[in-house]
């Protein structure tokens, strides 16, 4: 009897090693006007509605990171937030800018959500929002919007950085009744080196982070380390979405492109 | 009856432990796509040897951002008319070695045309046959020996798109090293750097299919490359197979002598 | 003076303690491409000014002494029950924005009190 046992649990055992693995295949690449793509669903199904597919592109042309991510309060992973439509009624998240009053470009922005009964006008005003699954006419049209930018490989295509410099953009850096007063200090630039040999070293620019994301974003909940050097940062962390994984995955330029961290020539 | 288990027992284990057998050569590397979508003209199917001749894995794979699994990527009419997957090169303007490249998907209606792409169930829509095409490259067992091709320049595989994604200068490729077996009965295997390069660059592989830089962090072992993980995500269905253990495993015997 | 006059007086006066430092922000940099409407942003309230008065200069953070950073601390700590009694919609935004802010004091502190190699 023992022996049977003992040979059936070598064999499941035999069966179930393979099974082991998770990683190192390769992810699905999106499109660069999919890239930056957030879908959120903490309560659209519940009310039988779709989730809502939020597009950084368009956003992202128009405000720093820092708008949203902190004068207005929006979290960085999908569903942190925890937004819901009587919020946004009330003139927070969305609601800041999608309002019906809030003016771009001399246009009114949309409004978002409606907590009374919808009707039918107010449903075709929601599918522009929750859109998933829907084909829904959008104001702008990438090709045409990123048509003017410079370019970079990856992510969506665009060299965000270089066309807020060359004042391609303006992406504003404070949006009214959210933002306090704030003086714009940049910090200075610092090297980061690379951890593998043979790899160029890194070199972080802290003032081309801080013109896009001030001080708060990142620090502490991203960057927690105080003393430069005592932090390990290593690729494995960063794609599965820590420290700069927190960006550089989905949003900023992606981690496939090397070049743009590893920059400097190694050192013989 | 114990003879009958055993041998059950013996071909399942089979299919976990060993790598399973590849199709015939002209039909190795073949991608069936199939969204099944309502109006689709029938399922696509991809050859990989037409294009492995003239292009880089890395100018599909990283600059265009095809995924490495059948229907990973999503391609869909509208992509392609965007100029986005096969609409990068399939747009009837590029030229690739002084030919224009046929336009896909122009039609909203089944043309012809639509099966040269949409073959699965169709005879005689194809333009290249893999006999006389390949006549002229070296073989393997398993199907066309590419890098040796390319080492003789028989091939020249074009690793820029001009117009699609601004060229970068190549980062410095690591040296070549030994990958150390799981087990101590097998030799290291010689693992080449700058072969792969040739046709990856980097960001093919890293950081998503190989994610540490460190060697001792993660076990790359056959099983995961069966299951189509690390090396399998290549060297199952399009680049030489793991059946041609000779390829990898290099110092002969392949098995250590204690 | 008559009351028409005096009303007139009072109201001008009003408006010129509100008007300022309320709400108009103007960007740092570019030009403004979404502008609030005429009639929007009611008063700030006694927390929400103190709030604008602590959190408005984070991005000076890093040229404060550890003293004003330890009581920039201390009031965000002291606003934060304040907060927590708001509805739901303002608990929720306020709370995390002061956290944000909080954070980064506490950290620049805590660099200044270690300092780098």
């Amino acid at each position: 009897m023992n022996r049977k046992r003992f040979v059936t649990l070598a064999l499941i055992l035999l069966f179930s090693i393979p099974s082991l693995t998770q990683t190192g295949t390769k992810k699905k690449r999106p499109l660069p006007y999919e890239y930056g793509r957030v879908v959120l669903n903490n309560n659209s199904t519940k009310y039988e509605m779709a989730p809502v597919v939020f597009e950084h592109w368009i956003h992202r042309g128009k405000f720093t990171c820092r708008v949203c991510h902190v004068d207005v309060g929006f979290g960085m992973k999908a569903g942190n937030t925890g937004i819901r439509a009587a919020d946004i009624e009330r003139g927070y998240y969305c609601g800041a800018c999608h309002n019906g009053r809030t003016l771009n470009d001399g246009k009114p922005i949309f409004a978002a959500c409606s907590t009374r009964k919808l009707t039918y006008e107010d449903q075709k005003r929601c599918d522009r929002c929750h859109s998933v699954g829907k084909r829904v006419p959008s104001d702008f049209d990438f090709a045409t919007f990123t048509a003017p930018l410079p370019k970079e490989r990856y992510g969506n295509g665009v060299d965000w950085e270089k066309s807020e410099e060359l004042g391609l953009i303006k992406p504003q850096t404070a949006l009214a009744g959210f933002t306090p007063k704030n003086p714009l200090v940049v910090q200075k630039d610092f090297d980061l080196n690379a951890k593998v040999e043979g790899m160029p070293d890194i070199i972080f620019s802290h003032r081309k982070h801080t013109v896009w994301n001030g001080c708060e974003l990142c620090h502490p909940e991203i960057f927690m380390g105080v003393k430069k050097g005592n932090s390990h940062y290593t690729m494995v962390d960063i794609s599965e979405g820590r420290s700069c994984g927190a960006c550089h995955v989905t949003v900023a330029f992606p981690l496939m492109d090397c070049q743009r961290c590893h920059a400097k020539p190694v050192q013989p | 009856m114990l003879a009958a288990a055993l041998l059950m027992t013996g071909m399942a284990l089979a299919q976990i432990y060993l790598p399973p057998a590849p199709p015939p050569p002209a039909q190795y590397g073949r991608v069936v796509l199939d969204s099944h979508a309502v109006r689709s003209p029938g399922a696509v199917v991809f050859d990989h040897w037409l294009h492995r001749s003239k292009f880089t894995c890395r100018l599909c794979h990283v600059d265009i951002g095809f995924a490495m699994t059948a229907n990973g990527t999503g391609i869909t009419q509208e992509s392609i008319r965007k100029g986005y997957h096969c609409g990068a090169c399939h747009d009837g303007k590029r030229v690739v070695e002084g030919n224009v490249v046929f336009a896909a998907c122009v039609s909203d209606q089944y043309v012809p045309a639509c099966d040269r792409c949409h073959a699965a169930v169709k005879r005689g829509v194809r333009k290249y046959d893999y006999q006389s095409y390949t006549a002229r490259y070296p073989k393997t067992n398993f199907g066309v020996d590419w890098m040796t091709a390319e080492e003789h320049g028989l091939i020249r595989p074009a690793d820029e798109l001009a117009g699609f994604v601004p060229a970068k200068p190549r980062m410095p490729v690591r040296g070549d090293f030994d990958i150390a077996a799981g087990v101590n009965w097998v030799r290291p295997v010689q693992f080449s750097h700058h072969k792969h390069a040739v046709w990856n660059g980097c960001e093919l592989c890293h950081p998503e299919i190989f994610a540490t830089a460190r060697k001792s962090a993660v076990q790359y072992t056959m099983f995961s490359n069966i299951e189509g993980h690390h090396c399998g995500a290549c060297h199952l269905k399009v680049a030489f197979p793991l059946n041609n253990c000779a390829m990898c495993h290099t110092r002969a015997p392949m098995w250590a002598q204690q | 003076m008559n009351r028409r006059l005096r009303a007139i007086v009072v109201v001008c006066l009003l408006t010129g303690f509100m008007g300022p430092g309320t709400v108009f922000c103007t960007s740092q940099n570019g030009a403004q491409s979404t502008s609030p409407p005429a009639t929007q942003t009611p008063a700030r309230e006694a927390w929400q000014r103190e709030f604008d008065r602590i959190c408005s200069r984070t991005q000076e953070a890093m040229s404060f002494s550890e003293e004003d950073l330890a009581s920039l601390v201390q009031r965000c700590d002291a606003l934060a029950p304040q907060i927590e009694k708001l509805d739901e919609t303002r608990r929720k935004v306020y709370l995390g924005r002061l956290h944000m802010c909080r954070g980064l004091y506490a950290y620049v502190l805590e660099s200044k009190r270690n300092p780098k190699k």
